[in-house]
């Protein structure tokens, strides 16, 4: 068995260490200035990385951070394994129920959100993949078509949810539509990116039947885990709640099935943070989930995997060399323009009234942390380039940043015309 | 069918109240039930049979009546055959129906919950007070506390005045406005930047807002001599009452109508009204308000 020698444990150690403490300072200085947690730890990460770190003393860079050895293996398990309980914690927030509740108009919201900004992306990329630089030739522009419009139609749910909650527009009808919607495009957002991910595992379809195999497996699993797999847990968990201690018991079982459930779907070849985003639906949609419960979840997965994740981007990218304005403003226009206009029409088909719509619109528009996990997977799977990457970061902080004072403005508008 | 007479008709007075009737083993007991609230609100009854009219039913059902004190001249009796939820609801509003009384089962089987039993259906679909019995016994059911949903809906007044018009009615002691604050949201928005502090100001501000809003409700009603207290419960709409109803003993939960139409997908991923139906906790009145 490969274990860790002495001075890799020590490495491993100080660096997390010093991923969590600086990401708490730039988290703390953020927050004065109002900023998103998830930018500050970017920030670091930048800071910590080549970019910046890695450019200035590469040799303490290349000792903290090694590219050799046992401690990048180690890293990267800790860092998988964040991504598996951020996307955990991001579906037990998502209530299909409340969807439901909201009717129509969060229906045709989420619906035209998605729709639209999906395929502005996929006809951009598919007709214009130069642009991206992409081409059959260099990489499957197929793939990349289907991952663009993906990442321009997901929504950020906890960053949503923080902006209304500021703003104390999180239960006026509104912020339930943009609650609701969020949450609509979050499952089915994931489920796509769940499905191109698989595709692009040539082992599961190196068969005439991979692609059908796939879908079937994606629509099975998930048809499973929210109807029985939601019941029987729902069910076991008052038993758990009371017999077993409290709340360690709860806690374990729940990341227990998280994990089993990431394990079973990376088992079939579709990647494991769809099993864990569809077991946090499971159990986070239960009734019998204590709020305490959910809150320890929370605070563990958000203020110790969370920056470990975020940071650990800065560290594999350099910002600077990858940034490219052209891309960066592509991106940006077209996430702004597909994203606002999707909900916007689908709001205003919903039935309501031009600035609440534009109001709904500019609030789904914000990615966030959401959208950074999906690029760094894309990355990560060889879908997409650096710079594009870079670009989808960018694009998600300015689409947060932005989103709170736009919603604002065009509530104040509508208060107005009243 | 001309329904412009049900368009805006206030959910009270009960001018006409309906019973189904199913002639099973509490079918007396529920048409005594019905005969007592059918006095004491001074409305009129009305008897609805779905299926075939034979002899044997007819001299059941006078005997039925008969014992529990039904004078025929003073209901109507209809009998109709075809779908169970369709035919009744369609015979509540050909006849101005504002209450229509049900038998109901706290519980149903798994599968029968889901394909959707008849008196759930039509407590899903119906366009006019339901009120569902879970218990009619023989021994006169006591109406003394009453536990009302008090939720931010525009339909919430017409409900807790409604409740009130009841309460007076059958001389109940104590009414308990309940609102459910669903905080489940605030955990993911508190989890990275926010201090205890900043935490428990955030979910006590949301809680005097819905205090306030509950007390601007009742303020528009007229309680009368009928003790009201509030009361604001954390859960998410529909189950926190139902569980509090339950745990409280009380004698009859009261919720708004359904906003939208109900259907299987709103079984299974549970909202609202469907967590009541799920497993009664008591009596429970849906009020149809009619806004």
């Amino acid at each position: 068995m490969i274990k860790l020698a002495h001075g890799e444990l020590i490495v491993l150690l100080l660096s997390i260490s010093a991923m969590l403490i600086i990401s708490r300072i730039f988290a703390e200085l953020g927050k004065k200035l109002k900023l998103p947690v998830v930018m500050g730890e970017l920030i670091v990460g930048i800071i910590l990385g080549p970019t910046i770190f890695g450019m200035i003393y590469p040799e303490t860079f290349n000792y903290m951070f090694p590219r050799t050895g046992n401690v990048p293996i180690a890293m990267d398990g800790i860092f998988s394994l964040s991504v598996i309980m951020l996307l955990f914690v991001a579906g037990m927030e998502v209530q299909l129920s409340l969807v439901l509740k909201q009717g129509k108009v969060a229906v045709y919201t989420s619906l035209f959100s998605m729709v639209i900004p999906f395929f502005t992306g996929f006809a951009v990329a598919w007709f214009f993949p130069e642009i991206f630089s992409i081409s059959d030739e260099h990489g499957p522009k197929l793939l990349f078509s289907l991952f663009f419009g993906t990442a321009l139609s997901i929504s950020a749910l906890p960053v949503i949810a923080r902006i209304l909650m500021d703003m104390n527009i999180f239960k006026t009808n509104v912020g339930m539509v943009i609650i609701a919607s969020a949450m609509f495009n979050d499952l089915i957002g994931w489920l796509i990116f769940s499905f191109i991910l698989s595709l692009t595992n040539t082992s599961s379809h190196n068969d005439g039947f991979g692609l059908w195999y796939t879908i079937a497996y994606i629509l099975g699993f998930g048809l499973f885990m929210l109807t029985i797999g939601k019941k029987i847990i729902d069910k076991t968990l008052p038993w758990m709640q009371t017999k077993l201690s409290w709340p360690g018991g709860v806690l374990s079982i729940s990341l227990g099935i998280c994990l089993l459930s990431a394990a079973f779907t990376e088992s079939i070849h579709i990647h494991a943070i769809l099993g864990a985003f569809i077991a946090g639906i499971a159990i986070g949609d239960s009734v019998h989930l204590r709020e305490q419960a959910r809150e320890i979840i929370h605070q563990f997965v958000t203020n110790f995997f969370a920056p470990l994740f975020f940071v650990s981007i800065g560290l594999k990218v350099n910002f600077i060399e990858n940034f490219d304005p052209m891309i960066v403003a592509i991106v940006l226009v077209l996430a702004f323009v597909g994203k606002v206009l999707g909900a916007f029409i689908g709001a205003r088909i919903g039935g309501m009234n031009k600035n609440q719509a534009l109001a709904v619109g500019f609030g789904m528009n914000a990615r966030g942390a959401m959208e950074i996990i999906l690029g760094t997977l894309a990355l990560n799977a060889g879908l997409i380039s650096k710079p594009i990457f870079v670009a989808l970061v960018i694009m998600a902080l300015v689409t947060s940043i932005t989103s709170g004072p736009l919603i604002k403005r065009f509530l104040d508008r509508n208060m107005e015309s009243k | 069918m001309d329904l412009s007479k049900l368009k805006k008709r206030p959910s009270y007075p009960f001018e006409t109240i309906a019973v189904a009737v199913s002639f099973s083993s509490r079918c007396k007991f529920l048409l005594a039930e019905a005969k007592r609230i059918c006095d004491a609100c001074d409305s009129s009854l009305l008897l609805l049979h779905v299926g075939e009219k034979t002899s044997e039913k007819e001299s059941n059902l006078d005997e039925m009546m008969d014992s529990v004190g039904i004078n025929p001249k003073h209901c109507r009796i209809i009998w109709m055959e075809g779908e169970p939820v369709d035919t009744i609801l369609r015979l509540c509003k050909l006849n101005i129906v504002d209450l229509l009384i049900l038998g109901a089962l706290e519980k149903e089987n798994f599968l029968k919950f889901y394909i959707g039993s008849i008196a759930r259906s039509i407590s899903r679909k119906a366009k006019c007070s339901v009120l569902l019995l879970t218990s009619p016994n023989g021994v006169p059911q006591v109406f003394r506390k009453f536990v009302v949903n008090g939720v931010e809906n525009p339909k919430t007044i017409h409900t807790i005045n409604t409740s009130l018009y009841l309460a007076k009615k059958l001389r109940a002691k104590e009414i308990i406005i309940a609102n459910e604050l669903d905080l489940s949201g605030v955990a993911m928005t508190m989890a990275d930047q926010s201090t205890a502090p900043e935490s428990k100001e955030i979910i006590k501000g949301i809680t005097e807002k819905s205090e306030l809003n509950l007390q601007q409700v009742l303020e528009q009603c007229d309680t009368g001599n009928i003790k009201i207290s509030d009361k604001i419960l954390k859960g998410k709409q529909g189950y926190a009452i139902s569980k509090y109803a339950k745990d409280k003993k009380v004698d009859l939960l009261i919720v708004n109508s359904p906003d939208t139409n109900l259907n299987l997908f709103d079984r299974i991923f549970a909202h609202d009204i469907e967590y009541v139906l799920a497993d009664l906790p008591c009596n429970v009145l849906i009020v149809h308000s009619r806004v």
